[in-house]
């Protein structure tokens, strides 16, 4: 009851005009910001930071929220039509999302992760409103042998994303895991792969490899297919709209999503991307149409949209109930209520549950404007393929090469995008995946840290990962999926069908 | 002649080495590189210098984050600036007292390189341990550390904190066990959950805590108490000559005109002096004092020196 009444307050305050009209520029500026290639949320609220100062708290929280959120709505409409991730999380959203607009379909696939993403934004807002202080107080018992565990189970679960050859999909998982592990090592300070490269020291940012590896692998592909005379998409008009059968095989992934969205995004540390790799390798385990994905699945871009918008929406638990910031996006929502002199902490819910239920009603108002906004949209969206490839490749670079300078104003990372971009070619090429490689890349760095933080808390005692209740069943539930893994394997195999190799070749 | 006089006594109090009032120095904007991502403390700083420059003294001014590499992204960018005032750093320990002794080889030299212009403040670290510990005092936590061994979380390996760490471990003759984090903010999570006995981290940022009774400082880094917690001893009462400040400076390349950098010396000084800025930097437990530019370049090869073997020490040992 409490919750009900704390939402209606919350509701007129989130539709006091003011706050309404920054709840709109928030999420309209946050969709443009997130199709622009590599330039995130991030970007866009520290260049907001200095207007906010002249705002009224709740109002300058409900749009920086905006722009946090309405970049995921924008960041899988460059995935799905360029391959070009918008934002780092909607990387995943690439995998079918751009073979479904290659196949005339991308309408289609832009409905899709728009519902998704709506579903998952009001799912994670429910979760926000209705478990925040218990997800908080979750959130203070997942230690290092916790986070260790969750993430092993995530990986575990993304060794089945590969859709070729599985030792491929493995080469892959462990190449990611390589590269993650350049940069200065934050356990001891040793610096490891960076060539003497002080612009190396920080490792590479997941922009970078994103940015590399999908979008400039893309247009190097899709150069040399258009020099050999090949035609640009077909685009079926007529279809923009999911037909039916289309609108059911979403409904599961879109619960299922926003469920591991929501969990991932309220650990402070994880945040969407991980909730989007996570969900997505999870869903291709569970679909009955697994077997398409990396083709072009319609669940396969519903899922990682679902879970990167609810993780969006609960990524504000730990920050406001902890003043734990999950991402770098978090810290600068944090440090704009140091400037009004509001401690993000257990207190907050209490002290200015204005801002707080203001701030989760925005959210229901925001995925609603979100909605409005992005459908009608959806054909002007779709025209832009038809822009003739002249235009299109050089203003993409051009984009890329900005969006990947301003995520720390530095030239190096633009050279060291090419460099990905080229390996991305090559990976394409000879039918490596950059899936897997991606999410390796992605939880590795977290899983090593946390490794190696547990066993210098536990004094070099491995036990800990078995003897503390939450890791301990972690670790069951990840050697349960591999036995069942293994067993499916052994039965495809008596079967007579090659065990992993879930798709062409 | 009145006019006069008053300008002259304007000009006495606030002179530098130079004679210089605040004011604007270029007509250009200048841009303040701050080697943080947004969002923080340092970045919160800048943007206040920022603003306060062009409110008051009509300067353009614009907050430039690089992060990276410990700052020394950032650092090596503004070495290569013109020295014409448009390009400053929010310098602090992290490329300037740090680095040098942290890293094998810098693009720059932390005194050469620069025209060290005017100091801003620094806040200090405490030691803080679990409440219901039993640890009430520095003298139990050394007890603790000797029998048991004790782990604490730092905000990364060659961080402030970090090296607070090892001059505690060498002056009480103790070996914690670091354990080291991104930030100060996962470190207190892990504190919270209980699964770290120890922190070291700056004492205002954890107001709160302290406050609602969730982490107990024993020592505090600084030359004298804090006024915001007056009860907490330093670990100089307490016999052990450790402190270690969290300083924020402005710097810009080597060969600024010292008549510009006097300007921009007066200026700064001028802002810190405004209430809204004292009150603002009190809240999140910045000291300011006044610094002539000399006795701030002469503050950042004083540091560099006294740390150099705590420094040389973390290094080493990695944990």
């Amino acid at each position: 009851m409490d919750i009900l009444t704390g939402f209606g307050q919350g509701l007129l305050v989130a539709l006091e005009p003011v706050n309404l009209l920054y709840c709109f520029i928030g999420v309209f500026l946050g969709t443009f910001i997130g199709v622009l290639p590599g330039i995130g949320s991030m970007a866009a609220i520290s260049m907001l930071l200095p207007l906010t100062f002249h705002l009224d708290p709740t109002a300058a929280l409900v749009m920086i929220a905006g722009v946090y959120y309405g970049a995921e709505y924008g960041g899988s409409i460059a995935s799905v039509l360029m391959n070009i991730p918008g934002t780092p999380s909607s990387s995943i959203t690439c995998i079918d999302g751009y073979p479904m607009a290659r196949d005339g379909r991308a309408g289609i696939a832009l409905f899709a992760s728009a519902v998704a993403s709506f579903g998952g934004g009001l799912i994670g807002m429910v979760v926000m409103a209705v478990l925040a202080p218990a997800l908080a107080s979750l959130a203070l018992n997942f230690g290092p042998t916790e986070y260790f565990a969750v993430i092993l189970l995530g990986l575990v679960a993304a060794s089945a994303v590969s859709n070729g050859s599985p030792v491929k999909g493995i080469a892959m998982v462990v190449a990611g895991l390589m590269l993650g592990t350049v940069g200065v090592d934050i356990t001891t300070g040793a610096e490891r792969f960076t060539m003497g490269i002080p612009e190396m020291r920080d490792g590479v940012h997941l922009v970078i490899v994103a940015m590399g590896l999908f979008g400039v692998g893309e247009l190097i592909v899709s150069i040399r297919a258009n020099a050999a005379g090949a035609h640009q998409n077909a685009i079926d008009y007529a279809r923009f709209y999911p037909s039916r059968k289309e609108w059911k095989a979403m409904a599961g992934p879109v619960w299922r999503g926003a469920g591991i969205g929501s969990f991932f995004g309220a650990l402070p540390g994880t945040g969407q991307t991980v909730a989007s790799a996570v969900a997505y390798a999870v869903e291709k385990k569970l679909s009955p149409n697994r077997a398409n994905f990396g083709k072009g699945a319609i669940e396969g871009v519903a899922v990682p949209e679902a879970a990167n918008n609810s993780a969006t929406q609960t990524a504000f638990i730990p920050t406001l109930t902890l003043g734990v910031p999950g991402s770098a996006s978090m810290a600068l929502v944090i440090g704009a209520l140091m400037m009004y002199g509001i401690v993000p902490g257990p207190r907050l819910l209490v002290d200015h549950s204005d801002l707080f239920w203001g701030l989760v009603a925005s959210f229901l108002i925001g995925n609603v404007l979100l909605l409005i906004l992005n459908i009608p949209m959806i054909g002007l969206w779709v025209r832009l393929l038809q822009i003739p490839y002249r235009y299109m490749y050089p203003t993409i670079i051009v984009l890329i090469c900005v969006g990947v300078y301003s995520v720390n104003n530095n030239v190096f990372d633009i050279w060291l995008t090419l460099a990905f971009g080229w390996a991305g070619y090559l990976m394409r090429l000879f039918r490596f995946e950059p899936a897997p490689f991606l999410i390796g890349f992605v939880l590795g760095p977290m899983m090593e840290e946390q490794l190696r933080r547990a066993m210098l808390l536990s004094r070099g005692d491995a036990s800990v990962f078995l003897t503390r209740p939450i890791s301990g069943t972690l670790i069951a539930a990840t050697v349960l999926l591999l036995a069942w893994s293994l067993f499916a394997a052994m039965k495809a195999r008596r079967a007579g069908r090659p065990a992993l190799a879930l798709s062409d070749e | 002649m009145k006019q006069f006089l008053l300008c002259g006594a304007a000009a006495i109090l606030l002179a530098g080495p130079a004679l210089a009032e605040p004011g604007k120095w270029t007509d250009e904007p200048v841009r303040i590189v701050v080697t943080f991502p947004p969002g923080g403390t340092s970045d919160l700083i800048a943007r206040i210098l920022a603003q306060y420059f062009e409110s008051e003294f009509g300067q353009k001014a614009v907050v430039d984050n690089r992060p990276g590499a410990g700052g020394t992204v950032a650092a090596d960018y503004v070495a290569q600036q013109a020295p014409d005032g448009t390009t400053l750093i929010l310098g602090n320990n992290a490329p300037f007292t740090i680095a040098p002794t942290q890293f094998d080889s810098l693009p720059y030299d932390p005194l050469a390189s620069f025209t060290h212009i005017a100091y801003l403040g620094a806040s200090t670290p405490a030691l803080f341990v679990q409440p219901d510990s039993g640890i009430a005092s520095l003298d139990d936590y050394v007890e603790v550390a000797r029998t048991d061994g004790i782990t604490y979380g730092s905000s990364g390996v060659g961080s402030i904190t970090h090296i607070l760490g090892k001059a505690v471990d060498i002056d009480l003759g103790i070996e914690q066990i670091h354990v080291p984090y991104q930030g100060s903010a996962p470190a207190i999570q892990d504190f919270r959950a209980g699964v770290l006995e120890a922190y070291y981290d700056m004492l205002a940022q954890n107001r709160d805590l302290i406050r609602d009774g969730e982490a107990l400082p024993i020592a505090l880094a600084a030359p004298e108490r804090s006024p915001l917690f007056p009860e907490i001893p330093t670990f100089r009462e307490l016999g052990h000559d450790i402190v270690v400040e969290n300083w924020t400076g402005l710097s810009g390349p080597a060969g600024i005109d010292p008549e510009m950098a006097a300007t921009i010396h007066d200026t700064v000084e001028a802002v810190m002096a405004m209430q809204p800025v004292v009150d603002q930097l009190a809240e999140w437990g910045i000291t300011h004092t006044a610094m002539s530019s000399e006795d701030f370049t002469a503050f950042v090869g004083g540091t560099i020196e006294t740390w150099a073997p705590l420094i040389a020490a973390a290094k080493v040992n990695g944990g």
